[in-house]
């Protein structure tokens, strides 16, 4: 397995030394947890993949185990890293696989509520044992359960909570994802590699910018091609754009859950105005298609990039006299501070990316070190909050809206002439290889991971969302809060579900 | 001292006067049709490009389905005689499918005629997200204060029993099946369907595989296809009033 960008070494272990090479790993400074994925080999043995991720030098370790064939089962990492749980629950839902040991062996996604019971749909036969979804059982004198979803009363994407509350104090929450779960990693080994940006982008639509570049950059690895410089520029412009709408989306609908309609109204129209801006550069409000391995599908000319730095002042200005509104107005705090804390030491443990992981002391963030775009040459110092409550991640976001700005500004004064896209790329991607796409999109660390067979066809695409681990951050932060703070909890983390499902 | 008055009201009325106006100049809509005069049996090359297999080409007809165009905008790009145009307009959504299929033997596209429905004046509608967040996004957009969409009656509800309509936006895969199910039998008759997006009206990219997202239709019937991956808000809600029966092919 070949990789030559220089940020990836690969190493191979026996499935019962993983752990402890993983732990060790873990325990020098800077590095985390990134992944933990598998795949079929051409042979039909199972070989699991972990990535660990240096985040001071920004380079990876893939661990490669190769499982027994007649038993595919390896001892979980999750006891000692907590961050690998759901993605290994995952690898017995999809492949079959079991992580011995592991301290909630249960189903996922694929749950036999909705699936097939025997149904692997990544291993090439069917080897599952599909039981129905398992809920925690709460019990003390008082508790009740609170069923909400798969559909909400909101515009919003279908999951299930259940809550286990004692009064009107959650105790615990369950939640319940796959409902959007469409088959995402088999269809992209099923199409021709030119056209898997399309299906790539369309894991969580709503990071069409931050699903694009990762995937562009895992396939531009493979390829051994990359693409010109003014091209990086433009890229990390649409990058940039795409957490900006977000973020100050995400500033309306905190608002919104809060019942300071005023807050949620202005918010709503300038994030419209952020997606003006995105449909100047791209075509379209929610930048579909816009980057692709090689480059971007269209240049911006001096006209369009004039008019960008012109929106970015007149957005500048308003932020600075909006977000007060909200961050500053005494009824919003009220509601915001001490709410739905997620202590630093159960991010870290749970590999919380994104503004969740940095408003809860982190200070990871993928562009300060992974190359994408312009990053990390560009890359802001990041937000760094410690409280983890949801002020804190309304703060962070509030303080990456204005650099981001300001990137998109010193972008636009530095970039370069030349070519937005290359003309001829290859018709083959390189056999026996991989390409690990790493971004920080705007919910936080996205990463697209592509193997390659010995024909140069794509044989496996994982995909690690942001949201991933978020989720069960989401679970610990609303612990001994109120079910009426909920919804304002779920905002301030915003996650994708579809992301989740795939 | 935190003034939110004195800001909306320097904020002025945001709200878009004109109804439905085509997109501005810089942005890429679906594709349409600008003339007859191409030979696809020699050319082809918008057939063999579509990423969402949704041309074909016969010796003399190139047909577009609509309802799987992703809308990459690869064909207007690439089209050497101007045959395939950007088609910039908002008031894209049919009553019947095969409606969304055009055709560069009939460039035009007219809206079909309205059906007599029982709703005009308001209506209430019930989103269900299956799968497609993207045109949630623009869903939720459509409610904001630029584009409004209560002004012409359209509600947002929070629970099915109360709507009039469902819009559902992605592709519906297995595990979503059952709940969408329910949602409409949940539902006071009258009632309807709406699918928004691409994904909604033929499972788009992720159609055919296991998990059977292969789009709303499938599952339930649909009075209202809206084009678009995503449709743009406007697009949202004219498909809304046509609906409703509030457009009629005058507009
Ligand atoms: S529409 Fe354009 S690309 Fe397609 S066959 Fe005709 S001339 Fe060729
Ligand atoms: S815009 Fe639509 S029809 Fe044209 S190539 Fe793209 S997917 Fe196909």
């Amino acid at each position: 397995m070949e990789n030559n960008s220089g940020i990836f070494t690969r190493i191979q272990e026996t499935p019962e030394n993983l752990k402890t090479v993983a732990k060790k790993k873990l325990n020098q400074p800077g590095w985390r947890f990134g992944h933990i994925t598998a795949r079929v080999t051409e042979a039909g043995s199972f070989v699991v993949e972990t990535l660990l991720l240096n985040t001071r030098e920004g380079k990876g370790l893939v661990i490669e185990s190769l499982l027994p064939e007649n038993n595919p089962e390896y001892p979980s990492l999750t006891p000692d890293i907590p961050a690998a749980h759901r993605a290994e629950r995952a690898l017995g839902d999809f492949f079959g696989i079991t992580a011995k040991d592991h301290p909630h062996w249960h189903t996922l996604i694929l749950s036999s509520d909705a699936w097939e019971p025997d149904l692997t749909p990544l291993s090439p036969t069917c080897r599952g044992k599909r039981e129905p979804f398992l809920f925690t059982n709460v019990t003390g004198e008082g508790v009740h359960e609170i069923p909400v979803g798969p559909i909400h009363a909101g515009i919003i994407e279908p999951g299930h909570f259940r809550f286990s509350c004692a009064g009107e104090i959650i105790t615990h929450m369950d939640i319940r994802l796959g409902y959007q779960h469409r088959g995402v990693e088999k269809r992209l080994t099923e199409i021709n590699w030119q056209n898997t940006r399309f299906t790539a982008e369309s894991n969580s639509s709503d990071t069409a910018a931050g699903n694009a570049l990762a995937h562009s950059i895992a396939i531009e690895q493979i390829a051994d091609i990359n693409p010109p410089e003014r091209a990086q520029y433009l890229r990390t412009i649409s990058l940039e754009l795409e957490r900006l709408a977000n973020h100050i989306g995400d500033m309306g609908a905190l608002s919104g859950d809060i019942g300071f309609s005023a807050g949620a109204a202005l918010f709503s129209q300038n994030r419209g105005y952020v997606l003006g801006m995105a449909q100047l550069l791209t075509g379209k409000r929610t930048q579909r298609y816009y980057i692709k391995p090689g480059g971007v599908s269209r240049d911006a000319d001096s006209s369009t990039l004039k008019k960008l730095a012109e929106n970015c002042i007149i957005l500048k200005k308003t932020m600075k006299e909006h977000i007060p509104l909200v961050l500053e107005n005494s009824a919003v705090i009220e509601r915001m501070e001490n709410t739905g804390i997620l202590s630093q030491r159960m991010a870290k443990d749970f590999g919380i990316v994104g503004p969740a992981g940095r408003a809860s002391g982190s200070g990871y963030d993928a562009r300060t070190v992974f190359p994408h775009g312009v990053f990390p040459e560009y890359a802001p110092a990041p937000a760094f909050y410690k409280t983890g409550d949801v002020l804190s991640r309304a703060k962070v976001k509030a303080d990456e809206i204005f650099s981001s700005i300001e990137i998109i500004e010193k972008i636009i004064a530095n970039i370069p002439a030349g070519e937005y896209e290359l003309k001829n790329l290859p018709s083959n991607l390189r056999p026996e290889s991989y390409g690990i796409g790493i971004t920080e999109a705007w919910r936080g660390e996205l990463i697209h991971w592509i193997t390659t067979d010995s024909k140069g066809k794509i044989s496996r695409y994982s995909i690690k969302d942001p949201s991933f681990n978020n989720w069960t951050g989401l679970g610990i932060a609303v612990r001994g809060n109120l079910v009426a703070d909920f919804p304002l909890c779920n905002k301030s983390f915003n996650l994708s579900y579809s992301g989740s499902d795939l | 001292m935190n003034f939110p008055l004195l800001s909306i009201i320097r904020n002025g009325i945001a709200t878009q006067k004109q109804a439905f106006p085509n997109l501005p100049d810089e942005a890429e809509g679906l594709p349409g049709f600008s003339k007859t005069d191409c030979n696809p049996g020699e050319c082809g090359k918008c057939a063999a490009l579509c990423p969402a297999k949704a041309i074909s080409c016969d010796q003399n007809e190139v047909k577009i389905d609509r309802g799987l165009c992703i809308g990459c905008s690869i064909c207007f790009k690439s089209c050497p005689s101007g045959v395939i145009i950007n088609d910039r307009s908002t008031t894209t959504a049919v009553f019947k499918r095969e409606d969304l299929i055009i055709s560069n033997k009939t460039p035009v596209i007219t809206p079909a005629k309205p059906l007599k429905m029982p709703f005009r004046k308001s209506l209430h509608v019930r989103e269900v997200s299956t799968g497609d967040n993207i045109t949630d996004f623009e869903a939720v957009a459509a409610s904001n204060p630029v584009f409004d969409m209560a002004r012409y009656g359209i509600q947002v509800t929070a629970s099915p029993r109360f709507a009039d309509a469902l819009l559902v936006t992605g592709p519906v895969g297995k595990a979503m099946q059952e709940p969408l199910r329910r949602c409409r039998e949940a539902m006071a008759e009258p009632a309807i369907v709406i699918a928004a997006g691409t994904s909604a009206i033929s499972g788009g990219l992720f159609a055919g595989g296991y998990a059977e997202a292969n789009g709303v239709d499938s599952i339930l019937p649909v009075s209202c296809y809206i084009p678009g991956d995503p449709p743009h808000p406007w697009s949202i809600i004219y498909g809304i009033l046509l609906a409703m029966g509030r457009i009629s092919k005058a507009d």
